[in-house]
């Protein structure tokens, strides 16, 4: 395009129509903003929490406004609003949502005055994941990973007091650091071939011979790689259990569910830069994937580093659909298809992943030990909803019907049975039956060991936020799970 | 509301009664689980009655808009329903299932005293699953109960159960689970390739080569028939049944082998045999022998074990082989004693483990060893052991023997090499069980706590009379029964005949090429 004058360019870009389009990303992004003033303004601490609310719920109405009505692609083709962008959006904000309810009192006395930096890095978390999944553009992409990203290395090492928690913000740095260069690579790889970074036209490109250059290939794979590592897929998932362990809970909740939704959420619709000949590739990736999560969760004894392993698995199962849309000969219509199996999986995964971090959250609180496999014994006894609230998130991680979980399954292998990809669903499936060994190895701690007579006076009261931000969680889950209708009639 | 979602979910009211009543009210909490048992018994009796056998036909179906299915069927979606229905081959499950659960209920005021408001709610919430997979006409609607109705009974041993409890119910679930989940890729590839989730429909279209080709109907019998023969078991998948069987409590055992196994039988006849009947067919002589390696098998392990309970928990296996060969026989006779052997097995296998959950909360042990004499100081209980003993072993004027015969001739009618092989399993049931018997109730009284055992109370014999009753009816006018199947048997018999002239056309048309005169070609092709 040329322009007569930089206005022209300028209109040209940023039309009226681009606001209601970038209004959720604006929100965050002011709220953001206002958490570091609030600091410097005499008296306006107190409304830290109003703030941080007021700005989530508006993200979640803005999202919720561009659902019915998106605004498509605004800024000259480098963002685009669809209905999976609103709904990614509207996951985001809930999530972010739910993980700050969980926070709250986590921290304790000593962090109390460094809680509205804290609440500023929350809230660049969500507003770079809604970047992210709606960039067309490599760049664009790379700035909401980055958004994202640098604000949970930060807090990742947010209890400064604890060795671990420190080792983990260095671990994640370094690993995201690696990753983003990979990406980086990629992306310039990509342009020296093509001489484009927007999405729209690369995808316009495939079919050209350009595209099967070894240039093209070796920057779609790095670009992929990149992507690969913060969705922990194998092997690059060595860095899962130690980072998500070692950072305080309610940020292990925000990278287990957010980031890996969001990194799908661009992933899926840019995977057309991978030949149709890598199907067996990812086919076998997702599946070593969902092994080396299993199998590593599998001898944990630690809940949190259990849960840590077994998203590496659950990214791998969502991988799966990527392989079932290249094996479609890289088909629109299964990749929309793949695109909403992945949303659905990732929305009961949000619920659920959210929730049992957040319970642990809440049980760490009580001393540490309680978060591993004996700590929890007989925890029924004690504190029955909240075994029930776990029983349920372990239920549907495990992929059983009535919740979230399982419809979640059904949708992503469709999509391989729709290819005729039996084996691989079938496999597929089989792993889902290793890892409820270990999902019910927490029931049975639960509800079937007895009760460690030592250890009944540790009884800390469920805090009203925490059991709200529980209560939806299994709303959520039981809702995809009874009534997945509903979530389904928003993609339309 | 219609009479069969009331059936459904009556007990699920029931479980959110008794969860909302407060735990140390264990009497209030026994007495409402016992109520809601006792309606759904009596709505289930009902509509037993009202059942017309005669009839091929759904009855009593519910039918409701559930969700839709995006993008399987062509793009358009696949609407997914809400439907309950009944016929021939589900109506007596239901009723079986009705009739038990009070009477489970009502054996739990022996055993169950600790956490009772837990162990009621799941108790409740297995009757909803399990009724849910006898009447679901939808096959999500059923995946959903089929996998729902895992998570009470693992609550259930996993708490209540014996020593080894925790072992045995993981490796229940797992197990199980292995199965569903690669029927469940079997069940979004069919409904992929038909389009359709109603399980009427599907019957027709699932056989239908146009459709599904024969290739992709062989792996998708496989994975439903893997499903179902775990869940059995059928050897060699039997090995949870054992450990769930000797863990579980009493309540436990008596829902596991008067119900839930059933379970499994009933799939692979509804699903394994009734979407596929030509696979079946062809497997015809896979599946006889495995239940009649399972007859015997079963029977040699239940004549080694010492711990009596274990020893009914293999003759399970033994008696369920019956069951596995009779039904892929696929004959007519076989087909309806296999069914009615299936309600055989319910009563006097459940019938065995109430008593021997009687004499276990007497005396603490299981070992028949530490017996003996036991009909001397417990008169009722050794006559209520012998009837049930025999009911279990076949004796005629009981229902073992009307099961196993028509399973046995329909057999012989099939393969009689397989049908010789089982017939060995009804001399091995008859030694394991005899001699166990007599081990148990007869010898002189040589332990000094088994002459201090109180013989059974009203409750006890109260709640084992209508088993009872059940079986000798059974022995002597089984039309009674087996006149329900009528309908739903015949047309099953129909759809397998057709698969058989199928399945010949299909080799004889191989056998065409271009040498083959214009005439035969033709005829061929219009005969298909």
């Amino acid at each position: 395009m040329t322009f007569q004058s930089t206005q022209d360019a300028f209109d040209a870009a940023f039309s009226t129509a681009a606001l209601p389009a970038v209004l959720p990303a604006v929100i965050l992004s002011v709220g953001a903003l206002l958490m570091l003033l609030i600091e410097i303004v005499p008296g306006a601490r107190a409304s830290r929490p109003i703030v941080v609310l007021a700005t989530l719920v508006g993200a979640l109405f803005a999202n919720f406004t561009q659902l019915s009505d998106p605004a498509g692609p605004v800024l000259d083709g480098i963002y685009a609003s669809t209905p999976e962008t609103a709904i990614w959006g509207m996951l985001f904000a809930a999530g972010a949502l739910l993980a700050w309810v969980y926070s709250i009192g986590y921290y304790g006395e000593k962090a109390r005055p460094f809680l509205a930096e804290h609440d500023m890095l929350f809230l660049s978390a969500p507003a770079g994941m809604t970047l992210m999944v709606c960039s067309q553009d490599l760049l664009m992409f790379f700035v909401g990973l980055e958004l994202l990203s640098l604000p949970l290395y930060a807090r990742a090492a947010f209890r400064r007091e604890r060795h671990d928690s420190v080792e983990a913000g260095l671990k994640y740095f370094l690993l995201g650091a690696f990753a983003a260069a990979t990406y980086l690579f990629g992306a310039s790889l990509l342009y020296l071939a093509t001489g484009t970074i927007s999405v729209m036209e690369l995808k316009m490109m495939m079919g050209d011979t350009i595209t099967t250059t070894p240039v093209f290939l070796a920057g779609a794979g790095l670009l992929v790689a990149g992507i690969f590592f913060k969705i922990s897929v194998f092997p690059f998932h060595m860095w899962v259990p130690d980072v998500y362990e070692g950072s305080p809970t309610p940020v292990t909740t925000l990278m287990a569910t957010g980031t890996k939704a969001a990194a799908f959420g661009f992933l899926i619709p840019i995977s057309f830069l991978l030949p149709t000949e890598a199907t067996g590739l990812i086919a076998a990736i997702a599946l070593l994937t969902m092994a080396a999560g299993n199998l590593g969760a599998l001898v944990q004894t630690n809940i949190k580093r259990m849960l840590a392993y077994s998203g590496v698995a659950h990214a791998g199962t969502i991988l799966l659909v990527i392989a079932g849309y290249l094996a479609s000969g890289r088909d629109d219509a299964i990749g929309e298809q793949a695109l909403h199996a992945a949303l659905f999986y990732l929305a009961a995964y949000l619920f659920t992943s959210t929730g049992s971090f957040g319970l642990l959250a809440m049980l760490e609180r009580d001393g540490e030990d309680l978060t591993t496999m004996r700590g929890i014994r007989g925890l029924a006894r004690r504190r029955p909803a909240v075994a029930a609230a776990m029983t349920l998130f372990m239920l549907s991680l495990g992929g059983i019907p009535a919740t979230g979980g399982f419809f979640g399954k059904w949708f992503v292998f469709t999509v391989l049975v729709q290819e005729g990809m039996y084996g691989v669903a079938i496999l597929g499936a089989l792993m889902s039956v290793v890892a409820l060994g270990y999902y019910l190895r927490v029931i049975v701690n639960l509800w079937m060991e007895p009760l460690d007579e030592a250890d009944t006076g540790r009884v800390a009261p469920v805090t009203l936020p925490a059991g709200i931000a529980t209560a939806v969680c299994a709303l959520g889950v039981l809702v995809l799970g009874l009534m997945p209708g509903w979530f389904l009639d928003l993609l339309g | 509301m219609d009479s069969l979602t009331a059936l459904t979910f009556l007990p699920l009211v029931g479980a959110l009664i008794v969860l909302a009543m407060p735990a140390a009210k264990e009497k209030a909490i026994r007495l409402v689980a016992l109520a809601t048992t006792l309606v759904v018994a009596v709505l289930g009796i009902a509509t037993y009655l009202a059942f017309d056998g005669a009839s091929a036909a759904l009855q009593g179906t519910v039918e409701a808009a559930w969700f839709t299915l995006p993008y399987i069927g062509g793009g358009e979606g696949v609407p997914v329903h809400f439907r309950l229905g009944m016929d021939g081959l589900s109506v007596l499950m239901v009723g079986l299932t009705a009739v038990m659960m009070p009477i489970v209920i009502l054996s739990t005021y022996g055993h169950i005293h600790t956490r009772v408001k837990e162990f009621f709610v799941w108790m409740l919430v297995m009757e909803t699953g399990m009724l849910g997979v006898f009447l679901s006409m939808d096959l999500v609607l059923f995946y959903v109960f089929w996998e729902v109705s895992l998570v009470p009974l693992y609550f259930l041993v996993g708490i209540w159960g014996g020593a080894n409890r925790l072992y045995a119910t993981v490796k229940f679930f797992l197990y199980t689970v292995a199965g569903s989940l690669v029927m469940l890729v079997a069940i979004i590839a069919l409904v992929h390739m038909t389009g359709s989730t109603d399980i009427g429909r599907l019957m027709e279209m699932a056989s239908n080569t146009d459709i599904v080709s024969l290739e992709n109907q062989s792996w998708m019998f496989f994975a439903f028939a893997l499903a179902f023969a775990i869940k059995v078991p059928v050897i060699p998948f039997h090995t949870w049944l054992a450990d769930a069987h000797t863990e579980a409590p009493t309540s436990g055992s008596v829902l596991l082998a008067g119900v839930l196994l059933k379970m499994g039988t009933y799939g692979l006849l509804r699903f394994a045999i009734g979407f596929f009947p030509m696979m079946a067919l062809q497997n015809r002589e896979l599946f006889m022998a495995l239940g009649a390696i399972g007859i015997v098998y079963g029977a040699l392990l239940a004549m080694a074990q010492t711990d009596i309970k274990r020893l009914v928990a293999c003759s399970s296996v033994s008696h369920l082989g019956f069951v596995v060969m009779g039904m892929f026989a696929l004959t007519e006779t076989g087909l309806r004693g296999s069914v009615l052997q299936m309600v055989n097995h319910g009563l006097s296998t459940g019938l065995l483990f109430l008593l021997i959950g009687m004499i276990y909360e007497r005396r603490h042990t299981r070992a028949i060893a530490d017996f003996g004499g036991v009909a001397l100081s417990m008169p009722i209980f050794a006559f209520f052991f012998i009837v049930s003993m025999l009911s279990s072993v076949g004796l005629p004027g009981l229902n073992g023997f009307v099961g196993e015969f028509m399973i046995l001739l329909g057999s012989f009618e099939a393969s009689p090499l397989w049908g010789t092989i089982g017939v060995t399993g009804v001399i091995f049931g008859a030694i394991y069980l005899l001699s166990a018997t007599r081990r148990l109730l007869f010898g002189p009284l040589t332990r000094k706590e088994n002459e201090e055992l109180q013989d059974l109370n009203l409750r006890e014999v109260g709640l084992m009379v209508p088993l009872v009753l059940l079986c000798v009816w059974i022995g002597f006018k089984p039309n009674d029964f087996l006149s329900e199947l009528d309908g739903s048997i015949d047309a099953l018999v129909v759809r397998i005949e057709a698969a058989e002239t199928q399945l010949q056309l299909d080799e004889t048309a191989l056998f065409l090429d271009d040498s083959t005169p214009e005439p035969a070609v033709a005829l061929v092709e219009a005969a298909q």
